[in-house]
């Protein structure tokens, strides 16, 4: 269980990929990068779903993911976790950029205010954090949690200047120890966020850029226009029919970035409580085959998406080839699995829907139509298809994981009995509790790996989680940031890692 | 004149209330609920139950429209609950990128509908006036943001004259101020230069046959000074009524157009507000959107009284 990691900063950077960058001591050029989403808050532990981007330039976490998703030291030197304890060393000499030292007080600080706020999700299993000593910061878990350092390369990590917390503007003030600042004057509110360099930056030669902008285009045409026309050098996508126009573009490049979104049915009743036939894994596994998950890519992801069987993509650690085609689309034998259902003649049932998954579920109704269940499209307003989801208003729905989310919040999700996504509170199988436990006891991904194979494995046996599609993070960009060298993509983010990038 | 302006501005007063009230009650029965996406799909019920309730959701709708009125008549019209912009600066922000946005294409409208109008009434059912005709109807057939992608693909992606994306403000650049804004506007004023093209055409008919354009041609006055200055006056009586009304189209035109063009106006804000269910915003953008059309108004009549002395409020 003990693990102690110690790497140096040289390391560090290497394993980020940027060790044979040249250094530089003054940044030049501009980045102009464009988010899909409006900025809400850049306050990173206020921040729930996306729009990371705008906090990257100036905040920076205790540890980030290297090029495999491997955890690489950041802000903290190396990291020790036993049982309920954690232990995380910290680099000496940073300072936030209004000053302030950054030491395992001000670390404390950080992780204590995001337990207060209980937004991000990483925090969830912490109780408190406090200094050991100047350097070392001591978290104290509530239960054991293995992803607890993954967590803290993600918002749950990112380290807020203490005297800025006070700030009520500290969600357009933001004050960090990142390589660049937030220009509030030069910042137009809904439109661009500007970032000049950070004069008091601890790795000076990682600040390649005189100027960092993030535009604000959430309209999918008028960022694939601004990218066409140069006015943003990348900036990220959905799988839209706009990025499948940058996909075959000459002069553009859609990057395929690990991790993204998977698309899947929850069986919510899957106890029968108010639809019966759902109770019955034939029903379940006879609604898992029906799906043409090829045509479904095809035509409802433009190409930019692939079958999906298990919460995982390729590339992360707890992916099984193995389950590669395990439901694949076979009429036949779902009408087989119907026949042997007690349910042969078919039933119907109610799918919540907003407007981004309605051509989704159309798809998706006709394949179930053809084996006799009717599923009712019904419409819900634009933002509300989570909170009716942990409802029993319906007896299915339909969501996305991202796939590089740590396994163990599959269980908080979807397993235990009081799982988010469990409304109809159904007892989750003994296998799949003890597979949910078992990948707790250890932060080894070597370990867990082998353990949430076998959890997906038995989803895929119970079927009531039937991933239909995975698109990755798609990042589409101009000829030119294709061909940059210094172009780092975060792994299992939609951004641009900033230290050392340097202007195309 | 000033006893209109001060009537137009205490009628002004009532319609705010009534408009506030409305707006308060419309978005309160709406199904959706912003603490959703506050919260996130991570979010609990705890969580939930928190937010709503640091947010006052868990009051009554009188009682939050009570508190808010409150503030409002205090200048206050809150901030936003997603993040600490207050809802009087970024509209105040962003108000002169709309108004920017519909002054170029009430101008765009303005300049092209009229002078295809003249031309049109100069020479009735002639091949100009066949060409004028249909080019409005064409004009008010096609949709704005359609059109708007048309000309970004064109000038903007293939011939690059114009950025596809963006506003700059003019005390930043004046050049690039117009650049910015030439496409968007003249999408933007495409339908109203069509509308006031067939006003403008059907209003000068009707004034060149009269006897008073004839008595100035018997005098000798240049065939340019009989149209622009006797006749074109006297047309734009009604053309003035129809801009009026096309301005407050264009306002709300502005909506589709910037999101096409991404840029950052009172639309934008508006489309976000409603998305997110942000109550405070899209109370003062609406009060903010009925001050502007009243004050379109107000500046209709005066120029009107200008225009048509019998109709000058006594």
């Amino acid at each position: 269980m003990k693990t102690w990691i110690t790497r140096s900063a040289f390391l560090a950077a290497m394993a980020l990929g940027l060790g044979g960058t040249p250094a530089w001591a003054e940044g030049s050029g501009t980045f102009r990068y464009a988010e899909q989403v409006k900025l809400i808050t850049m306050d990173p532990q206020k921040q729930s779903g996306s729009g990371v981007p705008f906090l990257r330039p100036a905040y920076e976490s205790l540890f980030e993911k290297g090029p495999k998703g491997d955890y690489v030291p950041l802000l903290a030197t190396g990291y020790k976790v036993d049982g309920l304890d954690v232990t995380i060393t910290l680099r000496q000499g940073v300072t936030f950029s209004n000053g302030e030292p950054f030491n395992a007080e001000a670390a404390a600080k950080n992780i204590n205010r995001g337990v207060e706020l209980g937004i991000v999700e990483g925090l969830k299993t912490v109780a408190s954090a406090s200094a050991a000593d100047e350097y070392t910061l001591k978290i104290k878990l509530k239960e054991p949690d293995p992803a607890i350092i993954d967590s803290l390369c993600l918002t749950g990590g990112m380290m807020i200047a203490p005297g800025a917390m006070d700030d009520p503007a500290l969600d357009r003030n933001p004050v960090g120890t990142g390589p660049y600042i937030h220009s509030k004057t030069e910042s137009r509110e809904g439109e661009v966020q500007v970032y000049t360099p950070n004069p008091t930056y601890w790795d000076k030669d990682k600040i390649g850029l005189a100027r960092y902008e993030v535009l604000e285009i959430p309209d999918d045409t008028a960022r694939l226009n601004a990218l066409k026309t140069g006015q943003i050098d990348g900036g990220n996508w959905l799988a839209n029919p706009q990025s499948a126009i940058i996909d075959r573009t000459p002069g553009l490049k859609l990057i395929r970035g690990t991790g993204g979104l998977n698309y899947h049915i929850i069986i919510s009743d899957r106890e029968g409580t108010v639809i019966p036939a759902f109770a019955d894994v034939n029903v379940r596994k006879a609604m898992a085959y029906a799906i043409d998950r090829t045509a479904f890519g095809k035509a409802v992801q433009f190409g930019l998406a692939v079958d999906s069987y298990q919460p995982y993509g390729e590339g992360h650690w707890a992916y099984d080839p193995a389950l590669e085609g395990v439901y694949a689309y076979d009429v036949d034998k779902a009408r087989e699995y119907m026949a042997k259902s007690k349910f042969p003649d078919g039933f119907s049932f109610d799918m919540p829907s907003i407007p981004l998954y309605q051509s989704r579920l159309e798809a998706l109704a006709g394949f179930f139509k053809e084996i006799g269940i009717t599923m009712n499209i019904a419409p819900q307003e634009p933002g509300t298809l989570a909170r009716v989801s942990r409802t029993t208003a319906y007896p299915a729905t339909n969501l996305v994981w991202q796939t590089n989310t740590d396994p163990k919040f599959l269980a908080l999700r979807y397993i235990y009995e009081n799982a988010n996504y469990n409304p109809f509170k159904a007892k989750p199988s003994e296998e799949l509790l003890a597979l949910a436990k078992a990948g707790l006891e250890s932060v080894e991904t070597d370990v867990r790996a082998p353990i949430y194979k076998k959890m997906a494995a038995r989803l895929a046996d119970e079927a009531f989680l039937i991933f239909v599609a995975s698109s990755p993070i798609l990042i589409g960009v101009s000829e030119k940031t294709a061909s940059n060298p210094t172009v780092v993509y975060r792994y299992g983010e939609d951004s641009i890692n900033l230290r050392g990038l340097k202007a195309n | 004149m000033l006893k209109l302006v001060s009537r137009r501005l205490l009628a002004l007063v009532p319609l705010l209330f009534i408009v506030s009230v409305l707006t308060f009650s419309f978005t309160s029965l709406l199904p959706s609920d912003p603490v959703d996406l506050i919260i996130g799909d991570t979010g609990t019920q705890e969580q939930y139950e928190v937010v709503r309730e640091r947010l006052g959701l868990n009051q009554p709708v009188i009682l939050r429209y009570i508190q808010w009125l409150g503030r409002a008549v205090q200048g206050d019209l809150g901030t936003s609950f997603f993040n600490s912009v207050s809802v009087a600066d970024a509209v105040m922000q962003r108000l002169p990128v709309t108004l920017s946005l519909t002054l170029v294409s009430a101008l765009i409208a303005v300049a092209v509908g009229t002078a295809a109008g003249i031309a049109a009434a100069l020479r009735p059912r002639s091949w100009v006036d066949r060409l004028a005709t249909v080019g409005a109807t064409i004009g008010q057939a096609i949709p704005n943001f359609w059109f708007g992608l048309l000309l970004v693909a064109v000038f903007a992606v293939n011939m690059r004259w114009f950025p596809a994306t963006g506003f700059t403000p003019i005390s930043a650049s004046p050049w690039e101020w117009l650049r910015s804004v030439t496409l968007p506007a003249i999408a933007l004023g495409l339908s109203s230069s069509a509308a006031i093209a067939r006003q403008v055409r059907s209003a000068m008919v009707g004034v060149l046959q009269q006897d008073y354009i004839r008595a100035a041609r018997a005098q000798g006055l240049s065939s340019r000074r009989v149209i622009l200055k006797h006749a074109l006056t006297n047309a734009m009586v009604p053309v003035v009524a129809v801009l009026s009304f096309q301005i407050t189209v264009l306002l709300g035109g502005s909506l589709i157009v910037e999101q096409v063009f991404s840029i950052n106006g009172l639309g934008t804000l508006a489309i976000t507000a409603v998305r997110q269910q942000d109550i405070p915003m899209i109370q003062g953008l609406v009060l903010v959107m009925v001050g502007l059309v009243v004050m379109v108004q107000l500046a209709t009549d005066i120029v009107y009284g200008f225009l048509n002395p019998k109709a000058r409020p006594s």
